[in-house]
């Protein structure tokens, strides 16, 4: 029992000299997601509405991108951007800031089809009335339909918030010094595999945070009855 | 069938304090093409300010085309459409706004379009509200209540928008039957008031009590049009006594 005893205190010092390191990573995966995120919810929406667009060349554009963006490895796109800036034009850019780019031109182009669904999936009775209205195409887009779509695309865009937090780690390929670079680190060093299950707490702890979040929303969201009796 | 190419001419003149008896929409030689099918052919029509207007016919008759083309749902392709003043619009299938209230839904278009304070839109709202008779459900959404009530605030916030001339397509034709009756009342209210109103509609009796003229459409065009007592009572042409036949 007291051998027991030892050997588990043994290893929360253990855990207690690796976590300046494992947090220190922790906030940097943090960072990665909040700047992603911020930056391509929005992203999206010009993609979405440029894909049902009437004008054949932005339409061309935005499906392209998003072909591109959604059928490549975000593996590859990470490493073209990471080499391409600085072979092609010399410009060397840090690394958490050329995987911020990279996640939110890949995330951007996934919103964007979640928003065209949502979007799409709008009664034209509802673009009708607010015509009859007399309302702008602005306060009718703004007003009307996406406040409307929401409750549709929350479930999916939050789905993705998911799935981006733990793509975060694909950022440890050219070198930012995330958790998942963090722990591999300590791994590597004291071969203890110790720090690997201490990030997936971690990465847990970040996805539990993330589902309250979006249950939260949804629940705001879904207030109204939206069912439409004929 | 002839196919119509040249576009259509929309003129929408504003004219403040148009008087009961001024010419309030005037339409001439209005064709709609639709990529199959010719909906209106040549119709010519003029109405005046406070004059009810019914427009009958069997489906796919064009009155529904006619109508949207008056607001611009429809492009007209030929022809020519002067109306003084505003149009407001009832549509079969309501198209409230689900996400809203009852409430924003009717103050939602004056405060944004015309820059109403929400004090003043609320008020407005609640008068239209006890109007069509439905003061309590101001703040309940549109997904809970029936559908005789829906199309009621959905008059209220065509209503809300003081329009000059107000459009009904085919408002209780989505309603089952024992409730249309709530709908009609209040557009009873509307036509007592001397609103401008032109009505597609299938209810005939209604028609036959409220309008001041019936225009029987057939085919995209005007067949026949006169007072109810004339449509109903002494039709003419042999589609109109066809079309009689089969509602009655």
């Amino acid at each position: 029992m007291s051998e027991f005893l030892a050997g588990f205190q043994d290893t929360m010092a253990y855990v207690v000299t690796l976590m300046p390191s494992l947090m220190a990573g922790a906030w940097v995966t943090a960072k990665l997601f909040v700047w992603t995120l911020v930056l391509s919810l929005p992203l999206g929406l010009p993609f979405a509405l440029g894909s049902n667009s009437k004008f054949w060349p932005i339409k061309a554009i935005c499906q392209i991108y998003v072909f591109i963006f959604r059928g490549t490895p975000l593996i590859l796109q990470l490493y073209f951007f990471y080499f391409f800036l600085p072979i092609a034009y010399g410009i060397r850019l840090d690394p958490f800031v050329t995987s911020v780019i990279t996640f939110v031109l890949n995330y951007a182009a996934y919103f964007a089809e979640i928003y065209r669904g949502g979007i799409n999936g709008i009664d034209r009775g509802q673009y009708e009335a607010a015509h009859a209205l007399g309302l702008s195409k602005s306060q009718t887009m703004f007003g009307i339909v996406f406040p409307q779509t929401m409750r549709v695309i929350l479930p999916p865009v939050s789905n993705e918030a998911i799935v981006l937090i733990k793509d975060t780690a694909l950022a440890s390929i050219i070198t930012v010094g995330e958790l998942m670079k963090a722990s591999r680190g300590a791994v590597n060093r004291d071969v203890d595999t110790t720090a690997y299950i201490i990030a997936a707490i971690i990465y847990l702890g970040f996805t539990f945070v993330m589902t309250l979040l979006s249950n939260h929303l949804e629940r705001k969201y879904s207030r109204y009855d939206s069912r439409e009796v004929d | 069938m002839t196919k119509v190419k040249s576009n259509g001419i929309v003129k929408i003149i504003l004219k403040k304090d148009l008087k009961a008896g001024d010419i309030i929409l005037e339409m001439k030689g209005i064709y709609k093409q639709f990529p199959n099918c010719l909906a209106v052919e040549n119709v010519d029509f003029s109405m005046h300010k406070g004059e009810i207007v019914a427009i009958i016919g069997p489906s796919g008759s064009g009155k529904s085309t006619l109508l949207r083309g008056i607001n611009g749902l429809e492009k007209i392709t030929e022809g020519e459409l002067d109306l003084y003043g505003t149009t407001g619009m009832v549509f079969q299938h309501f198209n409230l706004f689900p996400h809203m209230t009852c409430l924003k839904n009717i103050t939602y278009a004056p405060m944004k379009v015309k820059s109403v304070n929400k004090k003043s839109a609320e008020d407005k709202a609640m008068s239209l509200l006890e109007l069509v008779g439905l003061k309590d459900k101001a703040d309940v959404f549109p997904g809970q209540i029936s559908g005789g009530q829906k199309q009621r605030i959905a008059i209220a916030r065509a209503l809300a928008m003081e329009p000059d001339l107000m459009l009904f397509d085919e408002p209780t034709s989505a309603l089952d039957p024992e409730i249309t009756g709530e709908v009609l009342g209040v557009m009873r209210k509307l036509a007592e008031g001397h609103s401008s109103m032109i009505i597609v509609t299938h209810e005939m009796n209604f028609a036959k009590e409220v309008a001041d003229r019936v225009v029987f459409m057939d085919g995209g065009k005007i067949i026949e049009e006169g007072t109810p007592k004339q449509i109903f009572e002494d039709p003419k042409s042999d589609r109109l006594k066809e079309f009689l036949k089969t509602v009655y």
